[in-house]
């Protein structure tokens, strides 16, 4: 099957996301709740598109709609810009001063209006992103807390978890930068709870917390784990490497 | 009387919260060991303890091997369920757009002026909780206020003061 992008014919699968087929082809959609580790959210609604079908047009969630048809797509009408500056305006009205929407506000020409109470300190869209790699490390240790206004990400009862390892998934997956994880004196604080940073034995860096280090280690059934950094790991690797090659050289 | 009332209602409040954990182990006897009877159970616990105590919750969530984050989600979702012990007589106000127009918010101001509490809170003595709620389904009675599970049509200031002294009124007078 085939669908017209922004003019542009892509191969799609039946069932095949639109934003899918859109990156496969270089076609930008921009997105905030979208990872292609982690798909499927469609909280944020940044990625809308027309889709025209049978000389109609509709708006929708391209990250979460499947191609059905061979359809035409268009990712930036007026329609469409004037959708996602109002997304955006909503945004920063709930983010004021959160750097990715300031961003965002730039780009879109979007002035933030005043008629809204705001929180300077609030720094999170509520994309649940954080939530599902938490889920998908199946620690669980976060979810969302209360329902509309009120609405947020914490532990339960915002205690320090029994499940959190501190390994900072949900920070890295935010596209806000909301979750702040403060790493200090060999110490890592997040989530309300603290945590003991391990020091790589060969750099000396610190580079993970030791719950963290058990943990994947525990995972991958790994007996003696030696406590290294990703960067040491990569030049341990490669010399081990070297050595396979240089004694078949000999 | 009122005096011996509170007491006797505190009294059963911390019990209930410290020791009486066999009601939750047999709700959880009663309901197949599916997800789906999740929200059945929860309402079920608090019906029982009139709110979602602690051990209840990790009790729950053992008998289904889920998280808590997940239950607590839940509990903080919806609003017939809560994590804080509700009064014995649960006030309903409802606040939808009918209840709304024909001045649920004097009622609401009422209540903060009979019982010191505003909507989400309990008074001290653990008797009145009070929450608004979105239409009842009987706008042509508006203002509707429900109490426990009794219900008053054509609310007013002055009716409201006497349902609530036929409740027994503010024990702290
Ligand atoms: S903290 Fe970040 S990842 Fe989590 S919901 Fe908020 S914006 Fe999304
Ligand atoms: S990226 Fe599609 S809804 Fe957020
Ligand atoms: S609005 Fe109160 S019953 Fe409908």
């Amino acid at each position: 099957m085939q669908i017209v992008i922004d003019g542009k014919t892509c191969d799609a699968k039946r069932g095949e996301f639109l934003l899918d087929i859109a990156k496969r082809n270089g076609i930008d959609i921009p997105t905030l709740c979208h990872l292609d580790a982690l798909p499927g959210e469609g909280n944020c609604r940044m990625c809308i598109v027309e889709v025209l079908e049978r000389g109609r047009s509709r708006v929708v969630t391209s990250c979460i709609y499947p191609v059905k048809r061979p359809v035409e797509v268009l990712t930036n009408t007026p329609k469409i810009i004037k959708m996602r500056k109002t997304l955006v305006m909503l945004l920063a009205s709930r983010v004021p001063e959160n750097d990715m929407i300031y961003q965002l506000c730039e780009q879109y020409d979007v002035k933030p209006p005043m008629r809204f109470t705001k929180d300077p300190t609030e720094e999170c869209i509520l994309c649940r992103l954080c939530v599902r790699a938490c889920e998908e490390i199946k620690l669980n240790a976060i979810s969302t807390v209360n329902r509309g206004i009120t609405k947020k990400i914490s532990t339960p009862f915002d205690e320090p978890s029994d499940t959190c390892i501190g390994c900072g998934a949900c920070a890295y997956v935010c596209p806000t930068n909301a979750i702040k994880i403060h790493d200090k004196n060999g110490k890592r604080y997040m989530w309300n709870k603290s945590f003991e940073l391990l020091k790589c034995e060969k750099c000396g860096e610190y580079f993970t917390t030791r719950e963290n280090f058990e943990y994947v280690n525990k995972q991958l059934e790994c007996k003696e784990p030696k406590i290294l950094c990703d960067k040491c790991k990569k030049t341990q690797a490669q010399e081990n490497l070297r050595d396979i090659f240089s004694t078949y050289e000999m | 009387m009122d005096d011996e009332r509170k007491v006797s209602v505190k009294k059963m409040s911390d019990e209930k919260i410290t020791t009486d954990i066999s009601f939750t182990k047999e709700i959880l006897t009663k309901y197949p060991k599916e997800q789906r009877y999740l929200l059945a159970i929860l309402q079920d616990i608090q019906r029982h303890y009139k709110f979602l105590p602690r051990k209840s919750l990790s009790m729950v969530q053992e008998y289904f091997d889920i998280p808590l984050s997940r239950l607590y989600s839940m509990a903080t979702f919806y609003k017939a369920l809560s994590l804080k012990p509700k009064g014995e007589y649960v006030i309903k106000i409802c606040d939808g757009t009918a209840c709304h127009l024909r001045g649920s918010n004097i009622i609401i101001d009422e209540i903060k002026k009979l019982l010191d509490i505003v909507p989400g809170d309990t008074t001290r003595d653990g008797r009145f909780s009070l929450e608004t709620v979105n239409c009842l389904g009987s706008c042509a009675a508006a203002p509707v206020v429900v109490i426990n599970d009794r219900f008053f049509g054509k609310v007013t200031p002055s009716k409201l003061k006497e349902i609530i002294e036929e409740y027994g009124g503010n024990g702290d007078e």
